[in-house]
């Protein structure tokens, strides 16, 4: 008879077999490749930022218009006098500035690094907090079922038949204009898929012989449902999550480009896109460059969850 | 369940959807004090003290908010939506919103035609050629529609069609905003202007709604084409279109004739939902391009905190799309004959 122990090992060597096969499929792929190494791109630049552009940049400190006061320069121009204000806003000289200044007077190319951590943070907690809150019940939902089910089901459909942005700008313009009050609305609109997603799975998941298997063995529902159902209706959810990642971004930036930002001169990319938008003809680079930036950052992310889905799933693997 | 069964049932959850939504949204633009205060609207200069305080009364404007969600309901169902001050003048909500509604509907019916007409031959040629080079470049598009922010994408469009264009001295399109609209027979403006014969009015107004139309439309045929395309490779790999195959006909009838019409299923729902979403206003993309429709009213509203617009809005909103999958499921059950309620 076989060891416990061993079963185990064969277990994870199934496994591990799988996962090596699937990074096979992922690798055989060049546009996830692609997305891939956009995304890793972007999110090194991020964590960096603050140190390859002085952070104080982002603050109104430096708003004086006389010369560059501070000690650190941008890395890629440090042998440069660089000037800082009003006076320089919006200048497209090729002297110092490789994407232009934006409205403030400050390197465009600067502000769109300082606005990666500020944005790939907020899309990243919004879509964690989401994605747990919708999960847990929905797979709570399509376990339990009965009144517990009906009633999350009905209160996702409210949020169905809402139109999601509406909600977000009626929440953030109420609640006051703060980083949190943005993440809040965007996070109330975002969990109900995850729960229509997590209950479908679920369902279908907890008919399986193996659940029979567990529950004979004496396994609680608590364990059987969470170490055991969830995680292998976990794959859809983290395709539904990646993709998600771009999707917030763009929320994300779009309620700020709509004014909803608590600072105009907080380095935000939907913030510099507004700020581009009011000179639209007479400095088009701001707003170009700014939604670029989103465009390729929510692409690679879009990019990466299409190729999961793909790899993820047996019947598209072909 | 039959058919009907579950028609008159979805429709009793749509009552309890939107007593909900109602109660969401009261709570949140009265609850807080921001924008103008609820009764500003119905006052004005020439009013005493004591009229202003009678207003108020009058409204349910003092009572806690409970009761006045009840004044408001009471109203409601008298036909009054309340006014709204988010245009300067206490206005009728339900004017304001009903005069804009022809406008929304025009660029969502363009934004879907143009939708369908690009987004399903995107999807079929990726299923056809599935992973090669034109599913790649079919892929590309799609993703990068969808990822696309977009009043960026607008602002690209306003900038080469509009700007440079006209810099260039080549025939420019208009940047934005809405011809005003001559005479109001069904509401349509371009069906008015069809009707009186003022053809010229005519084409300014398609001329306007040629660039919202792209900007709406790019964003959502990626949608329709990756559905299109995950739907036609599912149908390819069925039975009777290998029997299809084997009875010797040609790839484009095996394809057009027997494929597309059992793949397209899937197409039509989610074009019934992206057509009733657009209903509501596409709002960055009416924004962007000053079209005046509801989309824009209700980003003007909810900047001012107008509790009556918003309820409005929301409420038609939220009828609009549980009325929209409803559509789309009895759709379904009259396409596939396999579904059942």
């Amino acid at each position: 008879m076989q060891k416990d122990s061993e079963v185990r090992r064969g277990e994870w060597e199934a496994r591990l077999a799988d996962i090596k096969y699937m990074i096979h499929l992922f690798r055989k792929n060049p546009l996830v490749m692609t997305g891939t190494i956009i995304s890793l791109f972007f999110i090194i630049v991020a964590l960096l930022a603050n140190f390859i552009v002085d952070p104080r940049l982002a603050t109104t400190e430096g708003y004086t218009g006389g010369s560059y006061p501070f000690e650190r320069k941008y890395m890629w121009s440090a042998n440069h006098p660089i000037v800082w204000g009003p006076d320089i806003a919006l200048h497209d000289g090729p002297e110092f500035f490789y994407l232009g200044t934006d409205g403030w007077g400050r390197d465009l190319l600067s502000m769109i690094i300082l606005a990666l951590p500020v944005d790939l943070y907020n899309a990243f907690i919004i879509v964690v907090v989401a994605a747990l809150l919708g999960t847990t019940l929905g797979a709570l939902a399509g376990y339990a079922g009965g009144i517990f089910d009906e009633a999350v089901l009905r209160i996702t459909d409210v949020f169905f038949a809402f139109p999601g942005l509406v909600l977000a700008l009626v929440f953030a313009s109420m609640f006051g204009r703060s980083i949190e009050t943005l993440q809040f609305a965007i996070i109330l609109v975002w969990w109900p898929p995850y729960v229509r997603l997590m209950r479908g799975q679920v369902l279908s998941e907890k008919e399986k012989p193996y659940v029979e298997a567990l529950k004979a063995l004496g396994a609680g529902h608590l364990r059987v449902l969470f170490r055991h159902v969830m995680l292998n209706a976990i794959y859809p959810i983290l395709v539904q999550a990646t993709m998600d990642l771009g999707g917030v971004i763009l929320t994300f930036s779009a309620l700020m480009f709509l004014g909803f930002s608590p600072s105009k001169s907080l380095p935000e990319l939907g913030n510099l896109a507004a700020d581009g938008y009011n000179a639209i003809f007479s400095a088009p680079w701001v707003i170009l460059f700014s939604g670029l930036t989103m465009l390729i950052i929510s692409l690679a992310f879009n990019l990466v969850g299409d190729g999961l889905r793909d790899v993820l799933d047996p019947r598209l693997r072909r | 369940m039959k058919l009907y069964e579950y028609i008159i049932r979805r429709l009793i959850l749509l009552v309890f959807v939107l007593l909900a939504v109602s109660v969401l949204i009261f709570y949140l633009t009265r609850g807080f004090e921001r924008g103008f205060a609820p009764w500003a609207p119905y006052i004005n200069e020439k009013m005493t003290a004591e009229q202003i305080e009678e207003v108020i009364k009058a409204h349910g404007f003092d009572r806690p908010l409970h009761e006045q969600y009840f004044y408001w309901f009471r109203d409601v169902f008298n036909g009054e939506w309340g006014l709204t001050g988010t245009w300067g003048l206490g206005l009728p909500a339900n004017r304001v919103f009903f005069n804009r509604f022809p406008r929304t509907v025009e660029l969502a019916v363009f934004a879907t035609i143009l939708t369908i007409s690009i987004g399903i031959p995107l999807g079929i040629i990726s299923a056809v050629k599935n992973n090669k080079l034109p599913d790649h470049i079919s892929r590309i598009i799609a993703l990068a529609g969808y990822s696309t922010p977009s009043y960026w994408f607008g602002f690209l469009l306003q900038l080469v069609f509009f700007y440079y264009f006209s810099l260039w001295g080549l025939p420019n399109l208009p940047s934005s905003g809405a011809p005003s609209i001559a005479t109001r027979i069904t509401g349509l403006p371009i069906l008015d202007g069809l009707l009186t014969g003022n053809l010229g009015f005519v084409w300014n107004e398609f001329v306007h709604l040629i660039l919202p139309s792209i900007s709406l439309s790019f964003i959502s045929l990626g949608f329709l084409a990756r559905i299109v395309r995950a739907s036609m490779l599912e149908v390819l790999r069925q039975d009777y279109i290998t029997m299809a195959r084997s009875k010797g006909l040609r790839e484009r009838v095996v394809i057009y004739r027997h494929a597309l019409k059992n793949a397209l299923i899937p197409a039509v729902t989610l074009t019934g939902i992206f057509f009733a979403s657009l209903l509501g206003g596409a709002m960055i993309t009416e924004y962007v391009f000053s079209w005046p429709g509801v989309g824009q009213a209700a980003l003007l509203a909810v900047g001012q905190g107008d509790s009556n617009f918003i309820l409005l809005y929301s409420l038609v909103f939220a009828t609009i799309i549980v009325l929209a999958n409803l559509a789309v499921d009895v759709a379904y059950a009259f396409l596939d004959p396999r579904i059942k309620y």
